[in-house]
């Protein structure tokens, strides 16, 4: 598969299809594939495809230093490809300006595979590979269902614990493709909405903010979890809001483009029985 | 003659350490991470030499938050109180030496143009005793600036992995009080790889490279896949910005210091709009000039040890290694171009 | 001194907010441990508000606003409504105390329901005591 990319590259960029090509480097064994940004064909060996290709590349395609390259190809998993459909959606890509190279994934690994829902890239300009066989799906109660079925005390303990490792680097937040603010609501001052400091209280309202801001939007890409310097599974607090929006709407962000964001949108339907 | 001791001994060390109310921070197992952290118990502290924890020992000197005075409104007047600085006695175990060299190198900023006295009670209220190293990680580079897998700088005892245990040696007169000074220690990591950069952050010519390119291609090239977020700063036992911030409501708060990483995109907004570094390769050269050429011509040290924590923490595998090797590719470059006068 | 429950409502000011102001016109008596933020609309009401809430000190808060199909702007409380669906599953997810977060709709005529809201929601988080781990979280000192 590594060489039919590279010769779809060369070829890209021989033709002059697109400026840049965002895609994964070389790496040592057990270390994450790098980023790279290949912007002449014979650059094209140094793209590599394996199953340390952690990164979601869809978070490069709204940094200004990287739209300044031109245009774009991307390569991307079937997951990281979700982020591009809600990306979209959210105007914040030009599709047709955009070549995306779909990667059939056989899987990174946990626990970024555990909530794998698309493996084989499905709007892709191109498909590299085909899949042999899907990541297995996790067998038994997952860190989920174990965190819900503690009493609501136990996961405010819980919480409390994990989220005093927090240093506030906001690597959970760069890393995510959807994070695409140019300002972010902490880096508001003029009042300080959200405190910027790593104390109990701080740390609190970010993580509450992060997950909310991403609600019925998150992709489940596992970026987050993976980033956080201090191994905090920031990606429950994720993963529930998802449970929750297809239970209430049944919408799964980045699967359809013609689907209606939860937000943008409401249902006469829509439940109120926790309201009086 | 010195006594090998057991993880069991150490660990009873540590608990009568606890017990006599002191803070003993060791590398601790929390998150599918191994972490610097202030034990509960001694049974959490973990030895282990091949091993480096994902964060740093700075923030027991320099916490990532603290508060530096506070206020509070009473009646009309405002009253400002002092925060009393740090009583306690601590005592950092088990510290990777990479760590433990940083703490000198921090000393001279700290203690530059204004004493930061938050800083300095807590270094004098701490004894270090380091872990001598024997790791084998490709994120290492420690001997490449000066440092290296036994080195002393900053520690005040020093323990080395023997057979059966650890011995250990007391370096300074506060180390001296936990470990005899004059212990005779079988050095087995003399013998461990050296690890450093196909070559060394040699003397000055890092520096002197840094100072005649401050527009290489090298800052934008290699630097696309930062994404700017501070894992490396927050991680790295040597960076030390910091943000001062008033928190709090009309009726009371603090002024407080907390942890900057001069990647986040608003790091040198100012007050007028502008911004000095507004993109990221800007950002992540100014990291670089400041590690390796500004902070050594000021302090003539260099603000790293090596220790790798930048490239293993960066989501994308960026750090200060990949780009060091980059310069060191150019320097060789022009070396075979030109070769030096003998 | 018994606990005096701390109550933060923010309110729209087309209806709840009126609906309050026809208790008070009415002389309908409700605890005074409620404090009324006004706000135009529920669909303006951000989730921070509700964590802010809390990070100041409030025991219980209650967002409330008009009912569906009366909006002042049309549909402002049918995308509240949607954020507060979501948004209960985050605070659940946490371990929020999640039966200290009300919502209602209370409309410009329903002073006695305000009465009777404020009344009962004062009288629950009185049996609950204060909402101390929030507060332990946020350095607020009673």
């Amino acid at each position: 598969m590594t060489e039919r990319l590279r010769q779809t590259v060369r070829r890209l960029l021989a033709e002059d299809k697109v400026k840049v090509v965002i895609g994964y480097g070389a790496s040592k064994a057990g270390t994450p594939a790098p980023p790279i940004f290949v912007t002449r064909p014979e650059d094209a060996d140094k793209l590599e495809w394996n199953d340390r290709c952690f990164a979601n590349l869809s978070v490069y395609l709204t940094r200004k230093e990287v739209k300044a390259l031109g245009k774009a190809a991307v390569v991307v998993k079937g997951c990281d490809e979700r982020a591009l459909v809600v990306l979209e959606k959210e105007s914040q890509i030009d599709r047709s300006a955009l070549f995306v190279i779909g990667m059939a994934c056989d899987g990174v690994g946990a626990p970024k595979c555990a909530h794998c829902q698309v493996h084989v890239p499905r709007f892709a300009d191109e498909v590299i590979g085909t899949q042999a066989e899907p990541p297995a799906p996790p067998n038994g109660p997952n860190g989920l269902d174990r965190l819900m079925a503690k009493s609501p005390a136990e996961r405010w303990a819980f919480w409390t614990a994990e989220f005093s490792r927090c240093v506030k680097c906001y690597a959970c937040r760069q890393v995510c493709p959807l994070c695409y603010c140019e300002r972010c609501i902490t880096d508001k001052n003029r009042p300080v909405v959200i405190d910027t400091s790593a104390t109990p209280k701080g740390n609190f309202a970010w993580h509450i903010t992060r997950a909310f801001h991403l609600a019925a939007r998150c992709i489940g890409c596992g970026e987050c979890t993976r980033a956080c310097p201090a191994g905090i599974p920031l990606g429950l607090l994720n993963q529930s809001l998802a449970q929750a929006t297809v239970e209430n709407f049944g919408y799964r962000p980045g699967m359809d483009l013609a689907a209606e964001p939860v937000f943008g949108a409401w249902s006469p339907k829509d439940k109120e029985d926790f309201i009086g | 003659m010195s006594t090998v001791l057991s993880v069991a001994d150490l660990r009873g060390r540590i608990a009568g350490w606890i017990g006599e109310g002191k803070v003993v921070v060791a590398p601790v197992e929390v998150g599918g991470r191994l972490l610097y952290q202030a034990l509960s118990a001694a049974s959490q502290a973990v030895f282990d030499a091949r091993r480096r924890p994902a964060n740093s020992i700075k923030e027991f000197f320099f916490p990532r938050h603290e508060p530096i005075f506070r206020y509070r409104l009473e009646g009309k007047e405002i009253v400002l109180s002092d925060v009393a600085p740090e009583e306690r006695e601590q005592i950092v175990i088990a510290a990777k030496p990479c760590d433990a060299a940083a703490l000198p190198i921090l000393d001279h900023v700290f203690n530059w143009d204004f004493e930061d006295s938050f800083y300095t009670a807590r270094r004098a209220r701490t004894t270090v005793i380091s872990l001598a190293c024997a790791m084998e990680d490709d994120a290492c580079f420690c001997t490449s600036v000066g440092s290296g897998p036994a080195d002393e700088a900053g520690s005040d005892a020093v323990l080395y992995e023997v057979e059966g245990g650890f011995e250990g040696r007391g370096i300074t007169e506060k180390g001296g009080g936990l470990f005899d000074r004059t212990a005779t220690v079988r050095e087995r990591c003399e013998d461990a790889t050296v690890r450093s950069l196909t070559v060394a952050v040699r003397k000055g010519e890092i520096a002197k490279y840094l100072e005649g390119n401050f527009e290489s291609p090298i800052w934008k090239d290699l630097t696309l896949a930062c994404l700017g977020c501070g894992a490396c700063a927050y991680t790295c036992p040597t960076c030390h910005c910091f943000d001062i911030v008033d928190e709090g409501n009309a009726a009371g708060g603090a002024r407080v210091k907390n942890w900057d990483s001069c990647q986040f995109p608003f790091f040198t907004l100012h007050a007028s709009g502008h911004n000095p570094r507004s993109a990221q390769p800007q950002r992540q050269r100014q990291r670089l000039f400041h590690k390796f050429l500004i902070y050594p011509q000021k302090f003539n040290a260099i603000l790293c040890t090596g220790c790798g924590n930048c490239e293993r923490n960066c989501p994308v595998g960026l750090g200060v290694r990949k780009v060091l090797e980059a310069i060191d590719g150019e320097l060789r470059r022009v070396d075979e171009k030109e070769p030096v006068q003998a | 001194m018994s606990f005096e429950p701390k109550i933060i409502a923010y309110v729209c000011n087309w209806c709840t907010y009126l609906g309050a102001d026809l208790a008070g016109t009415n002389r309908l008596e409700y605890p005074p441990n409620v404090r009324i933020l006004r706000l135009p609309c529920t669909g303006r009401i951000d989730f921070n508000l509700i964590v802010k809430a809390f990070e100041m000190g409030a025991d219980a808060v209650l967002v409330s606003g008009c009912h569906p199909g009366d909006c002042h702007y049309t549909a402002g409380n049918y995308h509240a409504r949607r954020r507060w669906i979501l948004f209960r599953r985050l605070l659940e997810t946490l371990g929020v105390e999640t039966e200290r977060v009300h919502f209602t709709w209370i409309s410009a005529a329903e002073g006695k329901k305000f009465q009777q809201v404020i009344g009962e929601i004062t009288e629950k988080t009185r049996a609950m005591g204060p909402y101390a781990a929030y507060q332990v979280l946020s350095g607020v000192s009673k």
